[in-house]
């Protein structure tokens, strides 16, 4: 039976929330990035910490198991958590300035310090987690494809697909000259130390290959015939899973709500 | 047959460079035939097949006086169009890829995605250009994970799919088996019977010996010999030009030296084949 190759590089999700049309998913994002900021102004307890970030973030979590994102997508989130409780600690103990709060040896924890480690920490939470979701459930072509839909020009669409790309091209280069120099007798693996000394001599002919790598790209675009101007043809079919208008109006919703939240406590304080 | 494609009094330097790429080219190739382009390395052969695409001095930049015509027009007023009338596959199959396909399916389609090919048409076309160069079975391979010579098949590929009236193939052979060398040098024949122009810089003589229907020979950027590729390829003096003469030629010259006389010098392996039958059967008598 002949190979139906059009039909198996179409992506199928099975997952209702992952099925999302792109730019659907888009909006929800900006609009989840927009309530982060809003949520972060609502100050709560006597310390008037930003604490309704932290049950925001319950959101971007519930997100990711509902729309059943692989497991790669919940290590990069673990090594958000970690610099996220980074940056969360060295706020809380470096930040001086308001009511002392707790004092145990020389660590002093003030309330500026707090305020200001918790909204850090889960703006940067809910903003790199909204933007796992995003990137978990959708592929860059998938992306590419919507937004040439929705009228962006096929070379300004190419230029963001190729720059999402670029980051494997550049990771194999890197590797290549990386072998390169193991196979001049140069030491590459070892401690910490030794492979930043190794990686720094590659940065140099990485981004030389980049940018002879572009003007290669320019011919190879030439010759297929990239700069016809000309309807493109496109094989990938990015589907509306028909659930998208109603993805979209509990977005608004709440959003709505959480701004109406907003702007009712300014007038009751 | 007419000509389809011309350079008129062609000088072009590279950029920052004081010496010509090329000097004073003028010639005229046919429609329908098979040209082979043999030279040295740094001869202009590359130069030459940039010319012809338009990538000089249009990407290359550099200074280029002469005018190059495709079907008595010239090629500037081609545009983004030329990529429709000249395909072409570099020396570098590397550079045909345009990184942002994540399968050799989609990559050798992607040229008729460009030009606008109805979506019906494309899958058909695109499978049997991957069937012609054993590509078939890479099909769903990411094509940043090719071998060098399977990376210059789907090159090969991604142009023979969109059927263009010339094709220039710059050392198109160069990382390939010798099964797979034939094959391509099949394609280029099948290509001729379709009436399809093929320009080939080659350093296989013997390949080029076998199919090419005429030989351009460069040398220092200068055309410095053109035409019958019997009187040329079997000339003794081409390996001090920097062409290592077709195998059979060797031989045949060796033999003269040694008294052994032939009417014509053979250079492709069924010519050897016929005049050491001759000899042989001479011999016998």
């Amino acid at each position: 039976m002949e190979t139906n190759y059009t039909e198996q590089i179409q992506i199928y999700k099975t997952n209702k929330i992952a099925a999302l049309y792109p730019t659907a998913k888009l909006i929800i994002v900006v609009l989840y990035i927009f309530c982060t900021l809003v949520i972060g102004t609502v100050r709560i307890t006597s310390l008037s910490l930003p604490l309704l970030l932290i049950p925001e973030f319950g959101i971007v979590v519930f997100l990711l198991i509902v729309s059943e994102i692989s497991k790669n997508g919940y290590n990069i989130l673990k090594d958000i958590i970690k610099f996220a409780a980074i940056i969360f600690f060295v706020q809380v103990f470096l930040i001086p300035g308001g009511r002392l709060v707790f004092r145990i040896f020389f660590l002093t924890l003030y309330e500026e310090g707090i305020r200001s480690g918790i909204s850090l920490a889960f703006t940067l939470l809910n903003i790199a987690g909204i933007f796992i979701w995003f990137f978990q459930t959708t592929e860059t072509k998938e992306i590419i494809r919507a937004l040439e839909d929705s009228g962006v020009h096929y070379k300004a669409a190419y230029i963001m697909l190729s720059t999402f790309q670029m980051i494997d091209v550049l990771s194999q280069n890197s590797k290549t000259i990386l072998n390169a120099q193991r196979a001049r007798g140069i030491e590459t693996d070892g401690n910490l130390l030794l492979r930043i000394k190794a990686f720094i001599p590659v940065l140099l002919p990485l981004f030389l290959t980049a940018i002879t790598g572009v003007e290669e790209r320019v011919l190879a675009l030439e010759t297929k015939g990239f700069l016809v101007e000309c309807p493109k043809t496109h094989l990938l079919n990015v589907k509306r899973s028909g659930h998208e208008a109603y993805a979209v109006m509990v977005a608004a919703l709440c959003t709505i709500f959480i701004l109406a939240g907003r702007v009712m406590l300014c007038f009751l304080s | 047959m007419f000509s389809i494609i011309e350079c008129r009094n062609i000088t072009y330097y590279y950029p920052l460079s004081r010496f010509p790429a090329l000097i004073d080219i003028n010639i005229a190739l046919e429609a329908g035939k098979i040209y082979g382009i043999l030279g040295a390395n740094g001869s202009g052969k590359t130069t030459f097949c940039s010319l012809l695409r338009g990538f000089v001095p249009a990407f290359y930049q550099g200074t280029l006086t002469g005018e190059v015509l495709l079907k008595n027009k010239p090629l500037s007023d081609y545009g983004g169009l030329l990529a429709k009338e000249i395909g072409y596959v570099f020396q570098n199959p590397f550079t045909q890829l345009s990184g942002v396909k994540d399968t050799v399916f989609e990559e050798v389609a992607y040229g008729l995605e460009n030009i606008g090919a109805d979506a019906d048409t494309i899958e058909p076309r695109v499978i049997q250009a991957m069937e012609k160069t054993n590509i078939k079975d890479l099909a769903l391979k990411n094509p940043l994970h090719l071998s060098g010579g399977q990376l210059q098949r789907t090159a090969l590929a991604s142009v023979l799919v969109q059927e263009p009236d010339i094709l220039i193939l710059d050392e198109p052979t160069s990382q390939l088996d010798p099964q797979e060398t034939r094959n391509v040098f099949d394609i280029v024949k099948a290509l001729k019977e379709q009436k399809k122009t093929v320009i080939i810089a080659e350093h296989k003589t013997d390949l080029i010996a076998e199919y090419a229907d005429e030989v351009l020979i460069f040398e220092k950027g200068r055309l410095t010999n053109r035409g019958n590729i019997n009187h040329i390829l079997s000339s003794p003096d081409l390996i001090d030009r920097g062409v290592l003469p077709p195998q059979a030629a060797l031989l045949s010259n060796k033999l003269k030296q040694y008294g052994i006389s032939f009417d014509s010098i053979p250079i492709t392996y069924d010519q050897a084949l016929n005049v050491i039958n001759r000899l042989l059967h001479t011999e016998k008598r």
